[in-house]
């Protein structure tokens, strides 16, 4: 093999893309021509230098990737999640296993939309049931035993159990009604369930202008243990992002919130505000945050203000 | 040794297996497999559009694309080909269309001008074997712009071939098979793009 064509094969040959014989004859050259081989080093290193230079994606990028898709497909689910609505207890089943199944995240919006849906159904089809009525028989599909409290038997060959029940009401209503508004104040603290606390913030973002619905949304980004929840909370308090007591919570969320993203939306929220707290805040944040970019955030927002980097 | 080889041969049925059961699962419309799928599969892609696309805003539309797509065309995934080398084909066309149009606006820099300076966006992203040492980080960037501006002047599908050569490790005949040409051409492809990059990088390697 002539040099010129071993140079020409050393890409192909360092990618192992060669036929077998002609990597033998390249190796055989090699050992013999010092020229080739200096050749060789070359491309080796370019490529550990590429190597060096491979870009990883931060965690927080790929949890906004996972939860825009979620969302993306909460949207594209919704209109067969209408459709379906003929059936209303096919659509319960329907969001029952949505909301409740553990370890599903992607349908969680869609099964709160379909409970939302269910409601108007049931209302029309299966009517009311009384409230505090006991239910003769177990066709009624809305009641739920919460715990039984003792089962007696009689003479006659019947028990009698005594049970606690629990009963789901489904209720529906326009967003500007303060009973609706108080249940999605509670549904956006329910524990156990990220997926309806999301829908329920979500819903109530854009009426921060109350101040129980804006107490609820500062109480979401300062302790909901769900980044998703805490983000959608954020962007309902863009609006008050001048009131103090705003700028407080958002202070704090800086510097305490694990989650990036989190950090990134308020330092958005913070810096569009300027006072002497924000830089305080600003500058105390670059001494212990690890991520280069709000790091680079802060530096550029305390420069606009004219103010110093870090505190000395 | 061969041991090892047969163990992992094995495992790697076993995986091909499972994931089979997987896709058939998100066929059948069962959105828990999907989200198995994803969580499999994304990091990888998002890798890829990340490198490929040098910027974290594209990267995160080629994601969201292509795993609708995935979402929307997974009825038509017939096994004929992997279910990797068929979500990269549909990760790479869509990189592809990204890199053609920023042609068609002329390269984008990652660099952009701000009041304090020009400022590299990709700064703000780790990378491998980043060093703490500012004289090391200055020259990391010096390289770093120096290789943006290598990757800058392969075509779209060098660029494509290079990064899935280089940094995915996968095989020409699989990249070929990717973009819809033969492992030849990736071949050429593949040549092309060292040569550039040597020329461009050669006096810093």
């Amino acid at each position: 093999m002539t040099c010129d064509a071993v140079t020409k094969a050393i890409p192909l040959y360092y990618y192992g893309e060669v036929a077998p014989d002609a990597e033998d004859a390249i190796e055989e050259h090699l050992e013999s021509c010092a020229q080739c081989r200096e050749e060789w080093g070359r491309q080796k290193s370019l490529a550990a230098t590429l190597d060096r230079h491979e870009l990883a994606p931060p965690p927080e990028l790929l949890a906004e990737c996972r939860h825009d898709l979620a969302r993306a497909i909460y949207r594209e689910e919704a209109p067969a999640v209408r459709r379906s609505a003929s059936d209303p207890w096919g659509l319960f089943r329907e969001a029952f296993h949505s909301l409740w199944h553990p370890g599903i995240r992607f349908r969680q919006p869609a099964g709160a939309v379909a409970l939302i849906a269910l409601g108007f159904f049931a209302a029309r089809f299966t009517g009311t049931w009384p409230a505090g009525a006991s239910f003769a028989g177990f066709a009624t599909p809305d009641a739920m035993v919460s715990s039984i409290r003792s089962v007696q038997p009689d003479n006659t060959g019947r028990v009698q159990i005594a049970l606690d029940e629990t009963r789901r009401r489904v209720i529906s209503g326009r967003l500007d009604d303060h009973n609706i508004q108080r249940l999605l104040m509670a549904a956006a603290r329910e524990q156990d369930n990220p997926g309806v606390r999301v829908e329920s913030v979500e819903l109530l973002k854009d009426r921060g202008s109350s101040a129980a619905v804006r107490g609820v949304l500062l109480e979401a980004v300062t302790h909901d243990p769900n980044p998703g929840v805490r983000l959608k909370a954020l962007e309902g308090l863009k609006s008050f992002a001048s009131d103090a007591e705003v700028r407080k919570t958002l202070a704090q969320v800086l510097l305490k919130d694990q989650n990036a993203g989190v950090r990134i939306q308020a330092i958005d929220l913070l810096i569009a505000n300027q006072d002497a707290a924000t830089v305080s805040t600003l500058q105390t944040l670059i001494g212990k945050e690890d991520n280069n970019y709000i790091r680079m955030r802060c530096q550029n927002a305390l420069r606009n203000m004219n103010a110093s980097v870090g505190t000395f | 040794m061969l041991q090892d080889a047969a163990g992992a041969a094995s495992a790697r049925a076993v995986a091909k297996v499972d994931e089979a059961t997987v896709i058939r699962a998100v066929q059948r419309g069962d959105q828990d497999a999907f989200e198995q799928l994803v969580r499999a599969y994304d990091q990888s892609v998002l890798r890829l559009a990340m490198n490929l696309l040098r910027s974290p805003e594209d990267a995160r539309d080629v994601y969201q694309e292509a795993f609708l797509r995935v979402y929307r065309n997974i009825h038509t995934f017939r096994f004929d080909c992997s279910f990797h080398t068929w979500l990269y084909r549909i990760v790479t066309n869509i990189c592809l269309d990204h890199l053609r149009k920023r042609k068609v606006r002329r390269e984008e820099s990652s660099i952009v001008e701000t009041a304090d300076g020009p400022v590299d966006r990709m700064d703000n992203f780790e990378q491998e074997g980043t060093h703490a040492n500012p004289e090391r980080r200055f020259w990391n960037r010096e390289l770093g712009s120096r290789i943006d501006s290598a990757l800058g002047g392969l075509t779209p599908r060098e660029r494509t071939v290079f990064e899935l050569r280089h940094y995915q490790g996968l095989r020409l005949r699989t990249i070929g098979e990717m973009l819809g040409t033969s492992e030849e051409a990736a071949k050429n492809c593949l040549f092309r793009a060292t040569q550039k990059m040597r020329v461009v990088l050669g006096d810093l390697v």
